[in-house]
Formats: C-alpha cells, sequence, structure tokens
C-alpha cells in the first residue's frame, strides 16, 4: 500500500500558521516578483480566482472584493515543508518527498500491522498540531488510487483528513464518482480526447480492456490505466534526481540596457552554480533565455533562448558567468524592453566522473577554478551569502547608501510575511 | 495564459532538495589527536560540548520562537524583549505559560484549564494591573503553543 500526504493549500497554510488573522478568508500567494497567483485559499477558489492569474488583474476582475494578497516567502515553505516531511518519516519507513508540499510512503509491510485509517488520521492531527499544516491523506494500492483517495479526504470533513481505498468495491465506487481529467498523470492535455471517447470519470477509464488503452494512448498513459486497475507501476524515486536546475526572475521593472540585464544573468548562473556544487555535480549545457513582458500587447514582443555547451563539465562560477554573458551577447537586441530572464543549467552529472576535453581542457586551471568556488562557498556560508561575489554580478550601487544591493534583494517581493522560522529578527511577537 | 506564467511556477525559486536521512556515516574520532609518545590522561574523559539546542529543544520539528513584547507576564521574570522556545507538542496543563492567539493577536499568560469541562479557561496575567480573562467557546481563542523556555539578555554593551 501507498500513502500520499499532501498539504492543503501548502502555501497559504503556512501564512496563517503565523497569521491566524487570515482565517476564513480569500487568500492568494503570489510569484516571485508578484507576478501572478500561484497559490489560492479554498475561500479564494470559492470566488472563481484561477491559478495563474496576473496580480494586477485580481482588483478588475474582483471588483469591490478584499483579498488578501501575499508575496511568497519560500524561506518560510521550505522550512514549513522540511518539519512536516520529518514527522512523515517517524511514521513511515520509506519516505519519498515529491514536491514541496507533498509525499509519498511505501506502506509495504505495515498493512498487516497497522490500521490504516487510524495511522493516516494520527499522523494527519499530528502534523496539524506540531506544525499547523492541515494535511490530507490518501491510501491505496498505487500512488495514483491514492491521490485519489486524497482528493477524497480533503474534500470532504466526514473522511477525517484520511481516506483508504483497500478494497475493490470502495475502488469502484471512488472512481466512479471521480472525473477522469483529475486523475494524476492524465490532466487537460487527454481531457478532450476522453470526452470525445465517452469517457467521464476514472471507472470509465478502468474499465477498458488493456488492448484498447494501448491502440489509443502511449506508454505513460498506460501506466496509469494499470495504476487505477490496482497494479503499482509508476516510480517517482526519479523525480529526485535532478535533471536540471533553473534560475530565473522576472525584473521589478522593465530593463533595457545590455550591462544591466549581464549582472541579472551573471547572478543566475552563479546560483546554478551553487546549487551544482551543493550537489556534488557538475553541467555542461548552460541555457540563457530572454524576454519581453507579454502582457505588453503595446510594446514589441521577443524571447530569444541560447544554449552553451561546455566543453568540459564545470560548476564554477567563472565558467558558468562566462559561458552565461557570452550567450547573452548573441541573444541580445537593442531596444527592446526586457521583463524576465533566467539560466538554466542541464546535462548533470556527479563530479567525481568529470570527462575531460581531449585537447582543450587545463586540468590545472579547473582544479584552481574549483577551489575558488569551494572557497567562496564557505565563506559566503559562515559570513553571509553575498559576501563574496565575482565583479560581474554586483549591481550598482545605491546613490543614497552607496551600497551595492544584493541579489536577494533585488527582487520585488511588497507583500512578504516575515521568516518566521529562520530568521531571530523575524519570529512572532506576543504580547 | 502567458507561455512564461507556466516557466514561472516552474523555475520560481523553489529547490527541492531532499535529504537522505536514512544512512549515517560516523567517521573514527581520535579525541586526543593522534602522536607519538604518552596520551593525554584527560581523553577518556572527555564528551562532546553542551549542545543548547539539543537541551532546550525537545521537539525540533514542533518549536517556534517569539518574542516578548508588553509587560503582562513581568511577575513570572518575562518582560519586552525576551525570547519564548515554544513547543507546539506540547499538551498545555493549568500553571503552563502558552502563547495563545485572541483577538488578532498573539498573547502570552498563564492557562487555567481547572474549568475547561465546563467550556470556560482562563487566561492569568503575571501583573497585578491586568485582569485575568475568561474564555468562553464563542471567542475566537486558541491555544497556539505551549512556553518551554524564556531567554533573556543580560549583557547590553555586545
Amino acid at each position: 500500500m501507498y500513502a500520499i500526504i499532501d498539504c492543503d493549500n501548502c502555501f497559504v497554510s503556512c501564512e496563517r500558521v503565523f497569521r491566524p488573522d487570515l482565517e476564513g478568508k480569500p487568500v492568494v500567494v503570489l510569484s516571485n516578483n508578484d507576478g501572478c497567483v500561484v497559490a489560492r485559499s479554498n475561500e479564494a477558489k470559492k470566488l472563481g480566482i484561477k491559478e495563474g492569474t496576473p496580480y494586477f488583474k485580481l482588483a478588475d476582475e474582483f471588483p469591490g472584493v478584499k483579498i488578501e494578497a501575499l508575496s511568497s516567502n519560500y524561506t518560510l515553505y521550505g522550512d514549513m515543508s522540511a518539519r512536516i516531511m520529518a514527522i512523515v518519516r517517524m511514521y513511515a519507513p520509506r519516505v519519498e518527498v515529491y514536491s514541496i508540499d507533498e509525499c509519498f510512503c511505501d506502506l509495504a509491510g505495515m498493512d498487516q500491522t497497522v490500521n490504516l485509517k487510524q495511522w493516516g488520521e494520527e499522523l494527519a492531527a499530528r502534523i496539524r498540531k506540531w506544525v499547523g499544516m492541515p494535511v490530507s491523506i490518501g491510501i491505496a494500492d498505487t500512488k495514483t488510487l491514492a491521490k485519489v483517495a486524497s482528493r477524497y479526504a480533503k474534500t470532504y470533513a466526514g473522511y477525517n483528513k484520511c481516506c483508504v481505498i483497500d478494497s475493490d468495491s470502495k475502488r469502484r465506487k471512488a472512481l466512479g464518482a471521480f472525473p477522469v481529467a483529475k486523475v494524476w498523470g492524465i490532466g487537460r492535455a487527454y481531457d478532450a480526447r476522453l470526452a470525445s471517447l465517452g469517457i467521464r470519470n476514472a471507472l470509465e477509464l478502468a474499465d477498458k480492456p488493456e488492448g484498447w488503452i494501448r491502440m489509443l494512448f502511449p506508454l505513460p498513459f498506460e501506466n496509469t490505466w494499470r495504476e487505477l486497475n490496482g497494479v503499482s507501476c509508476i516510480d517517482t524515486t526519479e523525480v529526485n534526481t535532478k535533471k536540471s536546475i533553473c534560475t530565473s526572475r522576472s525584473f521589478p521593472g522593465m530593463i533595457t540596457d545590455r550591462e544591466s540585464l549581464r549582472t541579472h544573468i551573471s547572478n543566475y548562473a552563479c546560483r546554478c552554480a551553487e546549487k551544482l556544487r551543493r550537489q556534488h555535480t557538475v553541467c555542461n549545457i548552460v541555457t540563457v533565455f530572454i524576454a519581453t513582458n507579454w502582457f505588453r500587447k503595446d510594446l514589441e514582443w521577443y524571447q530569444g533562448m541560447m544554449n552553451v555547451t561546455l566543453h568540459t563539465a564545470s560548476s564554477s562560477t567563472t565558467d558558468l558567468v562566462a559561458a552565461a554573458s557570452g550567450a547573452l551577447d548573441r541573444l541580445y537586441r537593442e531596444g527592446l524592453s526586457y521583463k524576465r530572464a533566467g539560466v538554466i543549467v542541464s546535462g548533470i552529472t556527479p563530479d567525481s566522473a568529470v570527462q575531460l576535453d581531449l585537447f582543450l581542457s587545463d586540468e590545472e586551471r579547473r582544479k584552481r577554478l574549483d577551489s575558488i568556488s569551494r572557497t567562496a562557498d564557505s565563506i559566503n556560508r559562515r559570513m553571509g551569502t553575498e559576501t563574496l561575489v565575482l565583479a560581474a554580478q554586483q549591481y550598482p550601487a545605491d546613490p543614497k547608501t552607496g551600497k551595492a544591493p544584493h541579489f536577494k534583494d533585488a527582487i520585488l517581493h511588497n507583500l512578504r510575511t516575515p521568516c518566521y522560522t529562520t530568521n531571530l529578527q523575524d519570529i512572532i511577537s506576543v504580547k | 495564459m502567458s507561455p512564461f506564467c507556466y516557466i514561472c511556477r516552474v523555475m520560481d525559486e523553489v529547490e527541492l532538495l531532499s535529504a537522505d536521512l536514512t544512512h549515517t556515516l560516523s567517521l573514527p574520532y581520535a579525541n586526543g589527536g593522534i602522536r607519538a609518545g604518552f596520551p593525554s590522561p584527560a581523553q577518556d574523559y572527555l564528551e562532546e560540548a553542551l549542545d543548547l539546542n539539543q537541551e532546550l529543544i525537545a521537539n525540533p520539528m514542533a518549536t517556534f520562537y517569539g518574542r516578548v513584547k508588553g509587560d503582562s507576564m513581568i511577575d513570572a521574570g518575562v518582560e519586552s524583549g525576551d525570547i519564548l522556545v515554544i513547543d507546539r507538542s506540547i499538551e498545555p496543563e493549568s500553571g503552563d505559560m502558552i502563547v495563545g492567539y485572541l483577538d488578532g493577536e498573539f498573547t502570552l499568560k498563564y492557562v487555567d484549564l481547572s474549568l475547561k469541562d465546563t467550556g470556560v479557561i482562563w487566561l492569568v496575567p503575571a501583573n497585578s494591573s491586568y485582569p485575568r480573562i475568561k474564555i468562553t467557546p464563542e471567542r475566537d481563542f486558541r491555544i497556539w503553543g505551549v512556553v518551554s523556555y524564556t531567554i533573556k539578555k543580560r549583557i547590553n554593551h555586545i
């Protein structure tokens, strides 16, 4: 049996732990730079606010409604998530963290000795009490069915936050009332096609013969079909190895000149390099993209993307910044107002097995750069992030203070709540 | 929806790294260093340095911090600026110092649960100029956590 532990409206619920006054109100959390809605409370969903709605449109689309909008506070969400996952690990031996707000547990061996319904209810109650996060738990023979169960647990209070599908009759009943488009892994892409085939609920799909599925749909879909019939075959462990790392931002304003863009791109490349080093990997493809504002129909729209292949895989800040900077020169077009840019690194392999280039590599240089980067990491860890940066990463000094702003302050988060759990200056105040 | 809305969701900086907590690697540790000659006679008596995190935080998963603002608990030795170690996993008992949420703010009081069966909870300040607060089921109140330690800074010139 598998269990999924899924946080209810994770980001909003994190905020509500420290702002109980937000309970019962429509609350949305916005993406970086307060761009668009990425999380909604149940009240906000009920109003009809859709995920992805640009923040600036909220007031027009919902006139006269008081909607609490908050900047995303990923430091807080990350800490709360880590606490929740640690509690789950007390309850199950094999836990796969699937995303910031959900994890799977493999309950093999436990189903014989433990009453799983009780187990799930107790776990949900404990997470609620210890961390303040409401979670819904679904338990079933496969991950896909567990997902279905968790949705029932989320929707109907009668389940007491935990729904178990442990018999064929329960499986059929649950799938019969479950819209097929909501099945994990199906989504909107197949929705229209399934509808045209007369399939509306998940049971109608599960009951189709295997040959029929195989004829009409690709393999991942077939796995989903199998899971709906109680045969476990979706392995989620691979999501844990990162295949690419991306750092991207939209800018608070618009950027037109090449050098400001370069400063941003250099910082993104540096972030990627740090992340590579932290997981002891190197990359050999650096991708840079820049784009203008899609919402400004009055301005010329442009989106450019370029890959740079490194001769020798690297995680050195110097190498990545140089590659990204070179790509920017090729992409940059004069006279446009840029709104968003990013750096993606891929082709990620362990740093223990770097393939050197036969003609171009300079092993000494590589080792030296590597050691510089690691030294910078350790200084930045001890003295605070961005104590030591490349000159290319430096933002122009603020004329008032004479100080160059830090990367992390260069994004807009006007509506951000304090980092209640990770910064002593930000802890809750108690009267 | 803009193609970038989707990208921004995926690419915003949430970094998900799953820690592998299932394996530990203990390294041999030569307490007195390795040298030729006579070993330190104190070596057998050395222990790990005291770690206040371990002593004061029984349950890190459920522990949060708060800062005191106000003087309602002054007679208990708790004053503005003190740091509270709040453990949400502790089941409150009468006499515990708790952080509650009442009328839109966090409040620090002793809790009296002796009349809980009748639906009444009393919040008791440690300052004679403040009244006790009667909490009835109609009021929007919840106990947020139990204070396990208070930390007070005693020096002002560092």
